[in-house]
């Protein structure tokens, strides 16, 4: 017995793994035996839909994270592109093809502007970050204050789309994380964040292109947002200035939950994906239960708390 | 963030460099007070000058606290959730009479000093990022906050909670008074006492600080606690000025709190910093805001330009130091 315990113990990723998968196993029997509508096939159908979009923004998080960064502009730069996106597919509906990929493109590079001023700079990725959502708040707001635009009836088909019973938006999130893994384990550019991550002088003086790297997160995160801005615009039909906010925090806890180490270096991106489960799991069954959600607000809390006292506690020992 | 940790070279004389670093801000206040006084005619009216001090007062408070936190090498995101908390627990007495105004402070920093002390133990004990730490204390407060008001505004104050937005003590607004005593006693404790030096130690080398005697787990969590504690009292001034409770009191202070000490030249890295810098900090950052509206730009302007400042401020400090 012990001897598995200090397997596990050489290979944290996996223990932390196997905490998250028996949270969610436990919230899975527990939710079934409080309420009655929660374990049908309808509501974890809901469920799938409503992770999309935190899921999205949380997988960018985890390569910044991974990075030993972390983005807090993420919340405001969704917001903008839904704003973006609503607009322009409001002034010209017909433009499908050319409204998505140009968000796309616009909030992939205010991402690589966030890691080219880190490096520039040489300023910490937290106030770069804080300081960019500043300025892309201000200027969205300056914009336009209230929620408004529109998108045509494709895009929001797409949002509510089904393949055998699951939501077409969620078999894309699947598969953009399942992409993104392969790309972290066995590409070298995709194992290179680990170093940069894990020791970025020491990965400078191996060799590797330490900078091109950083922006190269960044940027990524930055289209994370964007396809996320992509999601929530077919769901909600409108582009709102102030959408986003809420997810730059929120972005994080799954994150943290499975198991990414703040410092960097450390974690991956199935981690992330079991996190979003479980925090959307979690607040669903609140939902069904009558819990206000001032209290999935302290229960939030709690469990950023203790997620990551028992990572760093581990580490310390 | 090592290789920033060489002291900088010590000269007799006071080179331009060093001039500029222990100066610039001042010059940058003065030339900003004599831009506003030129583009607006209203700047430099007595009225408007009390306004913007009056609005400077708590955020200087929440900022003094702040300071604390940054030097070690933290931060504190949940000081606009405590002020608002701090707001609401002061409607729960539903005190209609003065009487209750001591009772109201005692237990206003009472809890805020809990809170702090939560914080300083998560980040010094079990080791928690004070980001993460910080920023789930903010969640849960709101959550709590939230629960206890169902949502909605509450506003049974007693009368006098105003007299600490408009009140004059010998002519000076009362809340100058607070945070200047604030500002000296803390400034006092920083600069000039033994534990201040500890502060200073432990915030630019834990471990060094811990072998030469000091307790850095201690240092930590004292800080967390003044920085709360100033937040709520900032969060009471600021309630007599708002007059009504709302679950939002103090919204945005974390960020501007922030933001504030950086550009009075307090390190993000730790160690390195002075109050009263960060208090001029709080008075280029108010004088901008004031000037944003005096001049008529939309009041979304104010982000932006935060956020410009921020990242410059940083970058600033950082190129004088590197």
């Amino acid at each position: 017995m012990s001897a598995v315990v200090a397997e596990f113990r050489r290979n944290r990723l996996s223990l932390s793994y196997v905490i998250v998968v028996a949270l969610l196993i436990l919230l899975v029997v527990a939710g079934g035996f409080l309420s009655d509508r929660f374990l049908t096939w309808r509501n974890f159908g809901n469920l799938f839909q409503q992770l999309v979009v935190l899921g999205m923004v949380s997988l960018g998080q985890t390569f910044v994270v991974l990075l030993g960064g972390i983005d807090l502009a993420v919340g405001s730069l969704v917001s903008a592109s839904t704003v973006f996106i609503a607009h322009f597919l409001e002034w010209r509906p017909d433009l499908l093809w050319l409204a998505l990929p140009l968000a796309l493109i616009a909030a992939t590079a205010i991402g690589a502007l966030n890691g080219l001023l880190t490096i520039v700079l040489r300023v910490h990725p937290l106030i770069v970050t804080l300081g960019m959502s500043s300025i892309i708040f201000g200027g969205t707001l300056m914009y336009n204050k209230e929620p408004g635009g529109s998108v045509p009836r494709g895009l929001a088909d797409f949002s509510y789309a089904k393949l055998w019973g699951i939501p077409v938006t969620a078999i894309v999130l699947v598969a953009v994380f399942a992409l993104a893994g392969l790309w972290l384990q066995r590409s070298r550019s995709g194992r290179s964040i680990y170093f940069v991550g894990g020791d970025r002088e020491a990965a400078r003086l191996n060799g590797l292109p330490v900078n091109r790297i950083v922006v190269m997160v960044y940027a990524l995160s930055g289209l994370c947002a964007g396809l996320a801005a992509i999601f929530l615009t077919a769901r909600t039909g409108v582009g709102d200035p102030r959408i986003g906010t809420a997810l730059t925090l929120q972005s994080i806890t799954p994150v943290v939950v499975g198991g990414t180490v703040l410092a960097g270096g450390r974690g991956g991106v199935l981690g992330t994906l079991l996190g979003v489960l479980l925090v959307t799991m979690l607040n669903n069954l609140l939902n069904f239960l009558n819990v206000s959600s001032y209290y999935q607000w302290v229960i939030q809390g709690l469990i950023i708390i203790i997620a990551v006292s028992i990572h760093t506690t581990r580490r310390r020992q | 963030m090592a290789p920033l940790e060489t002291p900088l070279p010590r000269s007799r004389g006071m080179s331009v460099a060093s001039v500029f670093e222990r100066y610039g801000l001042i010059v940058f206040l003065l030339a900003l007070l004599l831009v506003a006084a030129a583009l607006s005619p209203t700047f430099l009216q007595p009225a408007n000058l009390v306004n913007v001090l009056t609005i400077a007062a708590p955020l200087g408070m929440v900022v003094v606290g702040q300071t604390f936190v940054i030097l070690v090498r933290g931060l504190d995101l949940s000081v606009a959730s405590l002020m608002a908390t701090v707001a609401v627990l002061a409607t729960a007495f539903k005190a209609t009479t003065n009487d209750a105004i001591p009772l109201i402070f005692v237990a206003a920093i009472a809890f805020s000093a809990v809170v702090g002390l939560v914080n300083g133990w998560l980040i010094a004990k079990r080791n928690v990022s004070p980001f993460l730490a910080t920023l789930a204390m903010m969640i849960i407060l709101q959550g709590v906050r939230f629960a206890y008001t169902g949502g909605a505004p509450i506003s049974t104050l007693p009368p006098g909670m105003g007299f600490l937005a408009s009140g004059r003590i010998l002519g000076i607004p009362v809340n100058l008074i607070t945070l200047a005593l604030l500002a000296i006693v803390f400034g006092i404790v920083l600069h000039r006492s033994r534990l201040g030096r500890e502060i200073f130690m432990v915030g630019s080398n834990r471990k060094a600080a811990f072998l030469n005697g000091v307790a850095p787990d201690r240092v930590i969590i004292f800080c967390y606690v003044i920085c709360s504690v100033c937040a709520g009292i900032g969060g009471l001034f600021l309630l007599g000025y708002v007059g009504t409770v709302s679950n939002w009191v103090g919204q945005g202070y974390e960020l501007d709190s922030i933001v504030a000490a950086v550009m009075g030249g307090v390190a993000l890295t730790g160690g390195r910093g002075n109050i009263f810098a960060a208090l001029l900090g709080v008075a280029v950052l108010v004088v901008i805001n004031n000037l944003v509206l005096l001049l008529g730009f939309p009041i979304e302007m104010q982000l932006i330009i935060k956020g410009i400042i921020i990242i410059g401020a940083a970058a600033f400090y950082r190129t004088r130091l590197a």
